[in-house]
């Protein structure tokens, strides 16, 4: 007769967003140049992971792959079990659009279109909302980044600081699992820069999603839970510098 | 699926507002185009149209005359038909001249709906005035049906047709011919015809100049007078049909010769080196329309192409958000579309403002003042709204193309 197994707590291991296998990515060329290489990588849910390392390492180059802006010459990157790389544009869009969310160190909002309607472009395309929905959805999203007042006014009518803030509202508008910054903080101030790198450890912690930065701010890159070092297009160090939040904390 | 085209239009609706001054040109290319093709399509199909309404009315819209198209069979060929039979210097039987049974014809003819069918003969006289000789082509009508046959009765310069059958010996000269023999209304002349009749004739009545098909030398009398003149009594050689709907001609007369054996003319036959002088015209016409159609693509070409250079950052940060490439290229071709559908209605307006300019000139022809003839059929408006629209996307599409394959990485890291 052997006693029951104890119960231990295990320790909360959640699976990963998206996986990446060795990926790879190569410009065409004599001899062709090496971007990415065979670079594997985990990303999880609820954590925010920096990607760090001097100028040219491949740290954008491995965003775009991850991010499907960029597609890999050979590897694996997995979500949900399906292999992204392999799939058409048109699902790749669609993937992008439903579950990715992109911030980048310009905001990129489209001129002709007020604060509102920029949020709302996202929304829009996907169509799971009404337009009245939509609407007020993209608001909601603008007064949680502090700009519920400046909805009407056009990109070149705000601050740099508040266009980063529309931007970052249009990247989560469809609520994506995934956020990916690439130098989001790199036009901003200390200040804005501070609410930013809260705002995305806020998008981790506290509504789960999987975040990765791309940045070579070493502040942001040491406020990280996991720090993924690169060299010369290869990843050399994933770090996990702040443990993961135990189940009961969440 | 209309969500996403509503959201495609309203950013290419966006991109246009935002850039007024291309926007401006590029319709106004079209608009200019369109408006230019309709006025000058007006213009040639009204010409045309008028030009061919001339042709079918100027004389009956099939003339049925003695003449036989091949040689009348020989009574030993009717004898054997198809048969071996080759049969060498016999004499020809002689036929009398004219329609044979014309009055079975004639009433075969009135059979056929909305045809009126007009007898008459015609021959050769001499008009004879203070020793001068002319020649003159005489035709005998019943001017009681020749008037709903011909539109002779429009082209009296005096006198009325009818006038025949009031005087005696009446006959109808062209004015020309009439002031070579020195004649005026109510004078008198001597015609002598082949076979040797003389008989006087008063001028009833005179025929404008410059009816080519009436001709100088042609002289109207009536039927029963000029049978007598000419020795041929109840005979006709031609029989003038008129139809309601005049583009039928050309089976009927094929009907008419098949029954009866006699030539059948038709309006289309007897004009069909006019005819084919319009084909010419219109694809003259046509080609240089649609040049102008073409050069204002350039201009839907050149407006999207800069949209599409000047927009790359917009389409790397839609493509990063999840817009497909197809939405992108569709994007510009709405923009083209829209363009072109300004410029259409634009051009449509300015090319109803060309037609009412042309429309109001008064132009001197011949003494008489004439409008020109325009065509203001919708045709030519869906004509120049088709060309524009298809020239409109097809220019749109080729730049629309490039901004599907932008690649999103170059301008999102490359920045600014």
């Amino acid at each position: 007769m052997s006693a029951p197994e104890p119960v231990l707590p295990e320790p909360v291991r959640p699976e990963p967003v998206l996986i990446a296998r060795h990926l790879t990515r190569s410009l065409p060329g004599d001899p062709p140049a090496t971007l990415v290489a065979d670079a594997d990588l985990a990303i999880l849910p609820g954590r925010f992971t920096a990607i760090v390392g001097p100028s040219g390492c491949g740290k954008s180059s491995l965003l775009y792959l991850l991010g499907l802006i960029d597609r890999p010459t050979s590897g694996q990157l997995l979500l949900d079990g399906r292999d992204l790389a392999q799939m058409s544009g048109d699902d790749r869009a669609r993937i992008r659009l439903e579950h990715f969310g992109f911030v980048f160190q310009f905001h990129f909002l489209l001129p002709e279109f007020t604060a509102l309607e920029n949020v709302m472009l996202p929304l829009r395309r996907l169509g799971r909302l009404s337009q009245a929905q939509a609407r007020e959805r993209a608001m909601q999203m603008l007064a949680d980044v502090g700009l519920g007042d400046k909805w009407m006014k056009p990109p070149d009518r705000l601050s740099g600081g508040e266009r980063q803030r529309v931007a970052i509202a249009r990247a989560l508008a469809n609520n994506p699992r995934l956020v990916l910054g690439d130098e989001p903080t790199g036009n901003l101030d200390s200040v804005n820069s501070a609410r930013v790198v809260d705002l995305f450890r806020d998008l981790a912690h506290k509504q789960g999603r999987a975040v990765v930065c791309v940045t070579h701010d070493m502040g942001i890159a040491d406020l990280a839970d996991i720090r993924v070092t690169m060299l010369d297009g290869r990843v050399v160090e994933v770090r996990e510098q702040h443990p993961a939040p135990s189940a009961g904390t969440q | 699926m209309l969500g996403r085209l509503s959201l495609l239009i309203h950013i290419a609706a966006r991109h246009l507002l935002m850039r007024r001054r291309q926007t401006l040109v590029a319709t106004s290319g079209v608009a200019v185009g369109v408006g230019f093709f309709l006025a000058v399509s007006a213009l040639m199909v009204g010409s045309q149209n008028d030009f061919v309404r001339q042709l079918i009315d100027v004389a009956p819209h099939i003339i049925v005359s003695d003449e036989l198209r091949s040689p009348p069979p020989q009574p030993g060929v009717r004898a054997y038909p198809g048969g071996a039979v080759q049969i060498h210097g016999y004499k020809q039987r002689n036929e009398v001249r004219g329609i044979k049974d014309w009055q079975r014809l004639m009433a075969r003819t009135g059979a056929i709906e909305g045809a009126i069918a007009s007898p008459s003969l015609s021959g050769a006289v001499t008009l004879r005035m203070g020793g001068r000789d002319e020649p003159l082509a005489v035709v005998g009508v019943e001017p009681g049906i020749e008037a709903k046959v011909s539109n002779i009765a429009d082209k009296m310069r005096a006198g009325q047709l009818i006038d025949l059958e009031r005087v005696q010996g009446g006959v109808i000269l062209g004015e020309e011919l009439a002031r070579r023999l020195g004649l005026n209304m109510g004078d008198i002349v001597s015609a002598t015809s082949a076979a040797g009749v003389t008989r006087s004739l008063r001028v009833v009545g005179l025929v404008k100049k410059g009816n080519s098909m009436l001709g100088g030398s042609t002289g109207y009398m009536l039927l029963r007078e000029a049978q007598s003149l000419l020795g041929r009594p109840f005979i006709i050689n031609r029989i003038g049909i008129k139809l309601t709907d005049a583009y039928a001609a050309q089976t009927i007369a094929a009907q008419l010769e098949a029954q009866s054996g006699y030539k059948a003319e038709s309006w289309q036959e007897r004009s069909s080196d006019f005819l084919s002088l319009l084909l010419t015209r219109n694809i003259v016409m046509y080609s240089v329309v649609s040049a102008i159609l073409l050069v204002a693509s350039f201009g839907i070409y050149t407006a999207v192409s800069t949209s599409v250079a000047d927009k790359r950052k917009d389409i790397a940060i839609l493509r990063s958000m999840g817009f497909s490439q197809g939405d992108l290229q569709l994007v510009f071709v709405l923009e083209g579309l829209a363009l072109a559908v300004v410029g259409v209605l634009l051009g449509w307006a300015l090319g109803t403002g060309l037609m009412g300019v042309l429309g109001s000139l008064d132009l001197s022809v011949g003494g008489e003042i004439q409008h020109i003839p325009l065509d203001k059929s919708p045709r030519q408006y869906a004509i120049a709204a088709g060309a524009s629209l298809a020239a409109g996307v097809v220019a749109a599409w080729l730049p629309a193309r490039k901004a599907a394959s932008v690649d999103p990485v170059d301008i999102l890291r490359g920045a600014l």
